[in-house]
């Protein structure tokens, strides 16, 4: 970790360097709200990182009103900033202000959520959370959990939700890729709802009983749902291995007294930080990749002292 | 006196004046062609729908619904275009906005209710029928490259919608200043029932001020849709309060019988560039609306000094109505004639 800051800090001084202080660039920030718990350390970790990289941000809060988004990147580029960071609230509307950032020479990328294919064109980069890829690590860790055998149950969130679908593949896709000899007994929707993962809990236990030797649960919130459903059937015998994701405290709680085998940690303060981070090496004239995910950790007991909780 | 009274009459030009200056010589980089042909853009939606808002207002009446129908119409126009193609979309978008405003307007004048109770609900069913018919979620249009065309900026001023709403307003200022029914509309706002007497059809002029009023949001909703190729039951959802304001600001009254179509105008240029210059300092969102606030308490103020003391500037009829040393005069009038008779 301290090895990971220092580098951040050489890569500032870097930048700084290379760009003065005298001359410092202004980045439009149109974050989705001012406070939400999420978005709020995002935005504060974006923040207090582009003071750190000498850059001066433009935060406009849309309060989740995806008109007042638009209009907000017309601010944005009569304000002729060197670049826009969109928290992006809709798969379109935003299009024809990104394309007049375009006409007007102002790079802008997205933050935290996609848009359409059509934005494309328009955006240098998308940074934020890979859900797919949370997906796979979840595999890998409920596998490693099991020795690469068993069979398991998924938890998934909303039907048809964009995060939901990610998840769920992640996770079946990379059990086929290893060749893991783990079968899925039923994945069934809860909705990200810890109430209604309680009672499809009780269902599979009654359905499956012994059969289940591991859990995967697309949110923090479910897995608790499931391991307060084995609680009441099974009040003696320990629960098989559940993995989560989110980083919720809680779960790291419940990862110190065995009652979750892993969580994947998806932090807000690096989804701000990588944000800024990137549009800084835009203005500096570095190309970017097109997709940058932020770093996501899998906690188990092992390291569940040393990483700082999501949220 | 004189001078709060002068103060009272061009006060959109001095607040919209003093807004320009303050925010030139604060804000670094406002004064350019690019924030000019932006901020009318932007002004452009919250102005189409206060000149539906204006009449109304002169009229005595009030719409909240705006906002909701502002969202409707786009969604209307962006759902069929796949089925009838784009401009006949907008069309049918249009004329839902002006069937919203006539059920507005035949509410309030069929059962005369208070027009602000009833658009308080149609607002309400409006804005669910809008959640309802997309389940809650946006909707995208058809043809991106039609937006991007809308969202052109020609001369360095204006866009399409900009200059849309600039020419409807100097429009609707020869319409209510130089013509009968626009004057008419100004008879049924100080005293509906004088007007009645006088002849003019005032349920008529307030159903027809509801169908504008819807009219135009809808317009401003398909404007606004096509732009962002995108229909969304969340949109125009802060509008309402924005257009009111601005309304207000360019000193038409709440309670009718006064009102400009200039000063719409300048109401709606004012609040536009007051936010702009505060987003470009990056002030949040809650402190902009503390400032509006503030603006509006102010305005409403001097109103109130001028009105109750400036009885010379007397041009206003609504005082006939709502100023109680007027109608203790009429009670006196009636006293002296009867001590007359008595004589």
């Amino acid at each position: 970790m301290i090895g990971k800051r220092s580098m951040l800090q050489i890569a500032a001084v870097a930048l700084l360097a290379s760009t003065g202080w005298a001359n410092a660039k202004t980045v439009c920030y149109v974050t989705a709200a001012d406070s939400h718990a999420y978005a709020t350390p995002a935005n504060k970790a974006l923040e207090a990182r582009a003071k750190e990289l000498g850059v001066e941000i433009l935060s406009l809060s849309q309060d989740f009103d995806v008109q007042k988004g638009t209009e907000q990147l017309n601010t944005c580029v009569a304000r002729k900033v060197d670049g826009i960071i969109l928290w992006p609230l809709d798969p379109q509307a935003y299009i024809p202000g990104l394309a007049r950032a375009q006409q007007a020479n102002i790079p802008a990328i997205l933050i935290n959520s996609p848009m359409s294919d059509d934005a494309k064109p328009f955006i240098k980069s998308f940074t934020g959370p890979d859900v797919y890829e949370e997906g796979k690590l979840a595999a890998d860790s409920l596998s490693k959990a099991l020795g690469g055998k068993g069979s398991v149950v998924i938890i998934a969130g909303q039907a048809g939700n964009g995060t939901t679908i990610g998840r769920v593949s992640g996770f079946t896709d990379r059990l086929k890729e290893t060749s893991a000899d783990i079968k899925v007994l039923d994945t069934v929707n809860a909705d990200f709802d810890q109430q209604k993962a309680l009672v499809v809990s009780r269902d599979l236990i009654t359905r499956f009983g012994d059969q289940i030797s591991g859990v995967y649960a697309n949110d923090d919130t479910m897995a608790r749902g499931f391991i307060d459903a084995w609680k009441e059937a099974n009040p003696s015998k320990a629960a098989p291995p559940i993995v989560g994701i989110n980083g919720q405290k809680d779960a790291f709680e419940s990862i110190r007294t065995n009652e979750m085998y892993s969580t994947i940690v998806q932090s807000p303060v690096e989804d701000g930080r990588l944000a800024i981070d990137t549009m800084a090496e835009i203005i500096d004239g570095k190309e970017v990749k097109d997709r940058l995910p932020i770093p996501l950790t899998v906690v188990t007991k092992d390291n569940v002292n040393a990483v700082e909780p999501a949220f | 006196m004189r001078l709060l009274v002068l103060a009272s009459r061009y006060r959109v030009v001095i607040i919209l004046g003093l807004t320009l200056v303050a925010s030139a010589l604060l804000v670094p980089g406002y004064l350019s062609a690019s924030t000019l042909s932006l901020g009318l853009d932007r002004a452009a939606t919250i102005g189409l729908i206060a000149i539906g808002l204006t009449v109304l207002l002169i009229s005595g009446q009030i719409d909240l619904s705006g906002g909701a129908v502002f969202a409707l119409a786009g969604i209307v126009s962006v759902i069929l275009q796949r089925e009838i193609g784009i401009l006949p979309a907008a069309i049918v978008a249009i004329l839902a906005g002006t069937l919203a405003g006539a059920i507005n307007g035949a509410l309030v004048v069929g059962l005369k209710v208070n027009s602000l109770v009833l658009t308080l609900a149609t607002m309400l069913i409006f804005r669910s029928l809008a959640h309802w018919i997309t389940n809650s979620q946006p909707v995208s249009g058809t043809d991106i490259m039609l937006s991007l065309a809308l969202a052109k900026i020609y001369l360095d001023v204006f866009t399409i919608r900009s200059a849309l709403f600039i020419i409807l307003i100097v429009l609707l200022h020869f319409w209510l200043t130089r013509t009968i029914p626009g004057r008419n509309v100004f008879a049924v706002g100080s005293n509906p029932a004088a007007a009645k007497e006088s002849g003019i059809a005032s349920d008529r002029i307030v159903f027809l001020g509801f169908v504008f009023a819807g009219t135009l949001a809808g317009f401003a909703g398909v404007l606004q849709s096509l732009v962002t190729n995108t229909g969304s039951p969340v949109f125009g959802s802060e509008l309402t309060v924005a257009v009111i304001a601005a309304v207000v600001v360019g000193g038409t009254r709440l309670e009718g019988g006064r009102g400009s179509a200039l000063g719409t105008l300048g109401g709606v240029l004012t609040i536009g560039s007051l936010t702009i210059a505060m987003e470009f300092q990056s002030v949040p969102a809650y402190v902009q609306q503390v400032v509006s606030g503030l603006i509006l308490i102010l305005l409403v103020m001097l109103d109130r000094a001028v009105t109750t003391k400036g009885r010379a500037q007397g041009t206003r009829p609504a005082l006939v109505r709502d100023d109680p040393i007027t109608q203790g005069g009429k009670a006196w009038l009636g006293g002296k004639a009867w001590l007359g008779g008595k004589a």
